[in-house]
């Protein structure tokens, strides 16, 4: 059914970096992304690589799963190869093919490159895969928190991922529900091209929009009755505090920068 | 004051624009007509109209998300023109809407629980304290940890009421709570509703059409065209089976049939509303014979 889709990726089993605060995970995850981009030679790409393996085992999510996300971008993989193997400039040449020259650097370059996208990829998965979508809308609005002060609505932009995640089944439902309408007045999904495929979505969308403007109405008039008044003076039920797990992570996040930054100046 | 809800003189209007001929025209509507109505604190209130009666406006006003075009509306002692008290209207006098799927806010049971308490800025323990207390009061504390789009319509409605008690309103607005539900669903919220306001005290405004829902209430309203047009209790409202029928409602079932026994020359009494009623009043009728 319809209604059984998943939102996000969200791996259940219980594992240590399940349990870690969200907030820890957000900023880890944009401290290894960014890390991926100043690491330039073989030595701290295998670092790297290692402490990725490292947190998939702790993590307890089949690789499979983690798989599944490169599949997705397996195109801008080959393009982003190709693309590099072609235009890099270098003095080894390997290959010639007529405008194009294959270089020693090139290909060199190119590895790199994928490498790269595919740790970028699965570092962002596993953040996903081990957090359900509400702990990281809970806990983006608190990292955000700060830049309210330079106008970014951070509490606004929380309830809004909140919003739409609890109505993304109600609307599914409903698309379900208006196709199955429209097929008993006899409506036709399947056949016929591309264009009059797109064209037979819109007596689909027209009433989901409307549908989906009055729910808005009533779930904003919902939301006042019940005291809302915006982020301010407001105060959460769960209140995330940093266990002792969270600390070690912090300690492994650290000791893995600096550890990153000693093979740089080594080598 | 002893009254939780009392209007005075009570006038809304609206304009609404529609096209006629080609051309847009806007009219303005009287949706509430010198309405006066007084709802005791503790009471269990019923009203009852047609589509378009009013009774959706009334229910609005007292939760002052619209506010009064003339006269005065007290809630709780507040007066809903004052926009100093809207919140704590709106704390006192809390609304549960006819669709449940639009009114649940969160993603998981107990978070949307804890909405109002949040909003009202009370401390994290406490909210906890009362989110456990108000899912055991609506018996849906199994279902805490679950997503709303799981659960049935009686069951996300007994949700919504859970969500409105957490913020210790001393009266609930209900506006037409069962309309969407299956009959398990509808008896369970009705349920629900007169268990909280014999046990807890809460006065109950409920806003419906279906008849046998109003008869567990203390006090019955008709309103139609924006008017109070009949008002007492189940009793003496649903005898004057054809007054009602001209305001475009129905009596209970029970109701219309002693209705029709007694135009066939049976004797039995007018004022019956359920049917245990019914059966003693039958068996009556059968030692007299």
């Amino acid at each position: 059914m319809i209604r059984d889709i998943t939102i996000g990726q969200y791996y259940m089993v219980d594992s240590p970096i399940h349990s870690l605060d969200p907030r820890l995970k957000l900023i880890a995850t944009f401290v290894y992304v960014i890390c991926l981009f100043i690491i330039n030679d073989v030595y701290t790409y295998a670092f790297s690589m290692l402490a990725l393996a490292g947190i998939i085992a702790v993590s307890k999510v089949p690789l499979k799963f983690i798989m599944r996300g490169i599949k997705s971008i397996i195109v801008i993989i080959i393009f982003t190869a190709i693309i590099n193997v072609l235009t890099t400039k270098g003095t080894h040449v390997l290959y010639e093919l007529g405008w194009f020259t294959v270089t020693l650097e090139g290909v060199y370059m190119a590895t790199k490159m994928v490498v790269r996208l595919i740790m970028l990829i699965v570092s962002s998965s596993l953040l996903t895969l081990t957090t359900t979508p509400i702990q990281l809308t809970d806990g983006i609005e608190y990292l955000l928190k700060p830049f309210q002060k330079i106008g970014v609505p951070s509490h606004e932009i929380a309830m809004m991922m909140t919003i739409a995640l609890r109505f993304i089944p109600t609307l599914l439902d409903e698309t379900d529900k208006i196709m199955k309408a429209q097929q008993a007045r006899g409506a036709d999904f399947e056949t016929g091209g591309l264009m009059e495929k797109a064209k037979s979505l819109v007596p689909i969308l027209v009433p989901l929009f409307i549908s989906a403007f009055r729910r808005a109405d009533e779930l904003a008039m919902a939301m006042e009755a019940r005291c809302y008044h915006g982020g301010d003076n407001r105060t959460r039920m769960n209140v995330m505090a940093l266990q002792k797990n969270d600390y070690y992570a912090m300690a492994v996040i650290c000791g893995f920068v600096v550890c990153l930054i000693i093979i740089m100046l080594v080598m | 004051m002893d009254f939780m809800v009392k209007a005075n003189n009570l006038k809304y209007e609206y304009t609404r624009t529609f096209e006629a001929d080609k051309e847009t025209r806007t009219e303005t509507f009287l949706a509430l007509n010198d309405v006066n109505i007084n709802i005791k604190k503790g009471s269990f209130v019923a009203i009852l109209g047609h589509n378009g009666s009013g009774k959706s406006t009334f229910a609005k006003q007292i939760n002052a998300l619209i506010t009064p075009t003339d006269g005065t509306l007290w809630v709780n002692g507040y007066d809903t023109k004052k926009e100093e008290f809207v919140w704590d209207i709106r704390q006192s006098a809390g609304m549960v809407f006819q669709n449940p799927d639009n009114q649940i806010v969160a993603t998981i049971v107990e978070e949307d629980v804890a909405f109002g308490p949040e909003n009202l800025g009370i401390e994290s323990s406490q909210i906890r304290k009362r989110v456990d207390s108000v899912l055991e009061a609506v018996g849906m504390s199994a279902f805490k940890r679950q997503a709303p789009s799981k659960l049935s319509g009686g069951q996300k409605q007994r949700i919504a009421i859970a969500g409105v008690l957490a913020m210790k309103p001393k009266c609930i607005v209900l506006d037409e709570p069962t309309a969407m539900l299956d009959p398990e669903g509808r008896k369970d919220v009705m349920e629900t509703i007169t268990r909280l306001n014999k046990e807890e005290g809460i006065t109950i405004v409920h806003i419906t059409h279906y008849m046998d829902e109003a008869v567990k209430a203390d006090n019955v309203i008709v309103i139609d065209n924006g008017i109070v047009v009949m008002e007492g209790t189940p009793k003496e409202i649903f005898v004057q089976v054809d007054k009602l029928k001209a305001y475009g409602l129905d009596v209970p079932q029970v109701t219309e049939v002693a209705y029709n026994l007694r135009k066939r020359g049976i004797n039995i009494p007018a004022d019956i509303l359920t049917p245990e009623e019914m059966v003693g009043a039958i068996c009556q009728l059968k030692l007299t014979i």
